[in-house]
C-alpha cells in the first residue's frame, strides 16, 4: 500500500464526507440556531447586558456572517479529522470486517462507528443550541463529552478483542458486553450540569436536525472512502470461498 | 465428503508513517472545531487571541451542530 495514496484517499473522502455534513448542516440546523441566537439576544436585553441599538445589530450581523460561512468550513475541517480516524480505522480493520468489497466493509465500519462514537454519547450527552449552556462549565462539560465517547470506543475495540480470543458465539458475547459495560458507563457519568433555560420544543427540533447533520458525515464517508478505496486499490478486495 | 475453502485475505500493511500522520492530523482538526479557545492564534497574537476567540466564532455554528459544547 503507498502511504501517499493511502494519505490522500482518507483526506480527500474526509473533505468530502464534511462537505456534505457542512452543507446539510447549513440547511436544516442553521434556522434552529438562527432562533437560538435570537433568544440570546433577546435575553441579553432583557438582563440589560446588552442594549438594542443600531451599533449591536452591525456587530452582530458582522460575526454571524463569519460564524454562518463557518459552517462549511468547520465542516470541512472536522470531516478531514474524523475521517483520517476512520481512515486509521478502516485500513486496520478492513481484513477482518464482513463482506465482499470495500464499500460495504467501509459503510459497516462508518455504522459502527457513528453508534459507538456518536449515538451512544449523543444520548447522554446531546447537542444543544445556543442560549444553552453556561461559559463557566464548557471545559467540564467538553472533559465529559470527550470522555465517554473514548470509553465508547475504547469499550467497542476491547470487547471486539475479548470476542476473538473465545470460540463460540463470538459476536454476541462482544455485543453484549459492550452493551452491559456502555449502560453502567451511562449511569455512572454525572449529568450536563447546565439547565436547559430555552424553549423544549426548540432544543429537541435542534437535537433532531444536528443528529441527521451528522448521520449524513457518516453515511458519506462510509461510502466515499469505500468507492475510493475499491479504485486505488483494487488488488486488495477481499474474496471468501466456501 | 472433504470440503474446501480457500480465503484470500489482504496481507498488505497499513504505513506507520501514515498512521501517525493522519492520528495527528485527527487531534488537531478536533482540537480546532471543537475546543479552541483561542489557543491555536495565541501562538501568534498572544492574549489577545482569547478576546478576540477568531476560530471559536468560525467554527462555533459547526461546534453547536455537531455535538460538542459550547457556551
Amino acid at each position: 500500500m503507498k502511504t501517499s495514496l493511502f494519505i490522500i484517499i482518507v483526506l480527500v473522502s474526509g473533505a468530502f464526507a464534511g462537505l456534505v455534513h457542512g452543507t446539510v448542516n447549513f440547511a436544516i440546523v442553521e434556522p434552529y440556531l438562527e432562533q437560538a441566537i435570537g433568544i440570546e439576544n433577546q435575553n441579553l436585553f432583557a438582563s440589560g447586558e446588552e442594549e438594542d441599538t443600531p451599533e449591536f445589530w452591525v456587530e452582530y450581523e458582522g460575526y454571524r456572517t463569519w460564524q454562518k460561512s463557518g459552517q462549511i468550513l468547520a465542516g470541512v475541517i472536522l470531516g478531514v479529522s474524523v475521517g483520517s480516524l476512520f481512515g486509521i480505522v478502516f485500513a486496520l480493520s478492513r481484513n477482518a470486517l464482513p463482506g465482499n468489497n470495500d464499500i460495504k466493509k467501509s459503510l459497516l465500519l462508518a455504522g459502527i462507528m457513528w453508534f459507538t462514537l456518536y449515538i451512544i454519547p449523543f444520548l447522554k450527552y446531546p447537542a444543544n443550541p445556543p442560549t444553552v449552556g453556561e461559559g463557566e462549565t464548557v471545559i467540564l462539560r467538553s472533559i465529559l463529552y470527550l470522555s465517554f465517547i473514548a470509553i465508547s470506543g475504547f469499550g467497542a475495540i476491547g470487547f471486539y478483542q475479548l470476542s476473538k480470543r473465545l470460540k463460540n458465539n463470538k459476536k454476541v458475547v462482544a455485543l453484549l458486553g459492550y452493551g452491559i459495560f456502555i449502560s453502567a458507563v451511562f449511569f455512572a457519568m454525572p449529568e450536563n450540569p447546565d439547565k436547559i433555560t430555552a424553549p423544549m420544543t426548540l432544543v429537541n427540533e435542534f437535537r433532531l436536525m444536528s443528529a441527521l447533520g451528522v448521520t449524513s458525515f457518516w453515511a458519506s464517508i462510509g461510502i466515499i472512502l469505500g468507492l475510493f478505496w475499491r479504485k486505488v486499490f483494487p488488488q486488495q478486495e477481499t474474496t471468501h470461498y466456501s | 465428503m472433504s470440503e474446501t475453502r480457500q480465503i484470500n485475505v489482504s496481507k498488505s500493511q497499513v504505513p506507520k508513517l501514515a498512521i501517525i500522520a493522519l492520528g495527528i492530523i485527527f487531534a488537531a482538526g478536533l482540537f480546532v472545531v471543537g475546543f479552541d479557545q483561542g489557543h491555536v492564534f495565541s501562538l501568534v497574537y498572544g492574549e489577545q487571541a482569547f478576546t478576540d476567540l477568531y476560530i471559536h466564532e468560525l467554527t462555533h455554528d459547526m461546534r453547536h451542530a455537531a455535538g460538542f459544547p459550547c457556551h
